[in-house]
């Protein structure tokens, strides 16, 4: 039997912020999956996110990425992820081409033509800065950003909060048929658990801090008689408060 | 790297326009001035100032470079000011798309480092086709003293530009008025520091009764300076560089996802 990779391995992670304390978590995410990591408002998603990322120092623990410390050699890891966060952080006056020549001499896979297509496929101007695109088409921008440089993993911190459904269900697609080639797999956060519950094939839920719950999503709802992940995390809420 | 050194170039694609009017109004300006300093109004002025006032001609010239050097400045001052980059980049919130790069914190920092010197290097070549210009139409000064005063003047703000930067990754995005305002009172105190006995001197007399006179001049100072002292400033500008950079290394590493 083939054994499972871990394109992520949190072993036992503390962060202490002294108002707030990622507290001794752990989790894996199985190679080829979409890992949902749910989580209320300031849990600790982005955190965690950040310490996979190794933006942030952790204070105890160890991550892995594709098999490797990310202490290591963090730079050259950050080659197969795509990031998407919660805000833009491209300058206002960029537009997409702008963005093109930035990237292909930072990225050493940086693919112009598939990002110019994910441009096209999103209705995205190229030439139009993107300080005047809405929440989505940024949200977009920053996915076909995330997509262009042939990663294997892509990290999403809450990439369809504030969206229309319409736009959500559209990213929800895009996200499913990135996870059909073998070695990708995506970790995606979020607090609107229906996205997560429509493609998430493990879940991992995180609150004040500390891991409450992870494992295979479909076993998850199996032995809860809630029966939606929106009522799993209330109950897991409500049996701390 | 080269990546972000192209950004930051778009940083500033904007100040394009403003720098090409500045370079042209220097050369207009520095040409009217020198053509005024021999046939004109300035000339009749230096003149009067030399019958009446017992200047003397050194005097005269020394003010006339002073002048010109001023000039020659403004053309490298417009690219000197590298906190437009740190505030385009704070107010974005690009640290968040620089810190997921393949691009190590040295790196990131070092393309800061690159840019400043690639603005200079655009702002001392534009001065040496000015200073070529200008040594053409004047005998107040020779190339070389324009070449001198323009390693000095470039010297003297990349020492500038290099205290923005680690201000800014010692404040952090946002303060930049902060960062401009450090920059210019540690140079101020690091200038006094080492001129400490005619400072002290200047300081003394203006305190003084003013009965003694005093032999500081500081245009002269300057001047003299520029003059002799441009190899020595050149050196303190790669050294203050290098050890800006190390300790921006060691701040944004300490500050990371931060800067």
């Amino acid at each position: 039997m083939e054994e499972i990779k871990n394109v992520i391995e949190i072993k036992n992670v503390s962060k202490d912020y002294g108002d707030f304390k990622l507290d001794n978590i752990s989790f894996c995410v199985p190679e080829g999956s979409i890992c949902g990591f749910i989580g209320q408002n300031g849990a600790g998603k982005t955190t965690t996110i950040k310490a996979v990322l190794d933006v942030i120092d952790i204070d105890e623990g160890e991550i892995f990425v594709f098999g490797q410390n990310i202490k290591k050699d963090s730079a050259r890891l950050r080659e197969d992820i795509g990031v998407v966060f919660d805000e833009m952080g491209f300058h206002d006056f960029m537009t997409g081409k702008d963005i093109n020549i930035m990237m292909k001499n930072i990225y050493k896979n940086w693919d112009e033509n598939v990002f110019f297509d994910f441009l096209k496929r999103f209705s995205l101007p190229s030439k139009k800065p993107c300080g005047d695109f809405s929440r989505g088409m940024r949200m977009k921008l920053q996915i076909a950003v995330a997509m262009s440089h042939n990663a294997k993993l892509l990290i999403m911190d809450e990439p369809t909060s504030g969206l229309d459904p319409i736009v959500r269900n559209e990213i929800i697609q895009i996200f499913g048929e990135y996870v059909t080639k073998k070695d990708h797999s995506i970790l995606l956060s979020s607090h609107i658990t229906g996205d997560i519950e429509k493609i998430a094939d493990e879940v991992v839920f995180i609150d004040g801090g500390k891991i409450v719950l992870s494992g295979n999503k479909d076993e998850i709802l199996k032995t809860h008689e809630e029966g939606k992940l929106e009522d799993i995390m209330l109950f897991y809420i409500n049996r701390k408060n | 790297m080269k990546g972000l050194i192209i950004k930051d170039l778009m940083c500033l694609r904007k100040r394009r326009i403003t720098y090409i009017y500045i370079v042209v109004v220097v050369l207009v300006v520095s040409i009217m001035f020198v053509l005024s300093a021999r046939f004109g109004n300035i000339a009749l002025a230096q003149r009067s100032m030399m019958t009446e006032n017992g200047v003397t001609d050194i005097d005269v010239k020394n003010l006339s470079a002073f002048v010109l050097s001023l000039f020659m400045t403004l053309s490298l001052a417009m690219v000197g000011d590298v906190t437009a980059i740190f505030w385009a980049d704070g107010k974005a919130g690009f640290q968040n798309v620089s810190a997921i790069m393949p691009v190590s914190i040295e790196k990131r920092v070092l393309s800061k480092y690159i840019t400043i010197s690639m603005f200079f290097g655009i702002g001392v070549t534009t001065d040496l086709l000015l200073a070529f210009v200008i040594s053409m139409l004047t005998d107040i000064l020779t190339f070389g003293t324009i070449l001198k005063i323009i390693i000095t003047m470039a010297s003297a703000l990349f020492i500038y530009g290099a205290f923005i930067c680690l201000y800014m990754f010692v404040f952090g995005y946002g303060k930049e008025s902060f960062a401009q305002f450090s920059s210019i009172m540690t140079i101020i105190v690091a200038l006094v520091l080492f001129n400490f006995s005619k400072v002290k001197r200047v300081f003394v007399y203006s305190f003084s009764d003013k009965t003694e006179v005093i032999d500081v001049n500081p245009i002269e100072l300057i001047m003299e300076a520029i003059k002799d002292h441009y190899l020595m400033v050149l050196i303190s500008a790669i050294v203050t560089g290098v050890l800006s950079y190390v300790l921006s290394v060691f701040i944004a590493k300490r500050k990371r996802g931060l800067v």
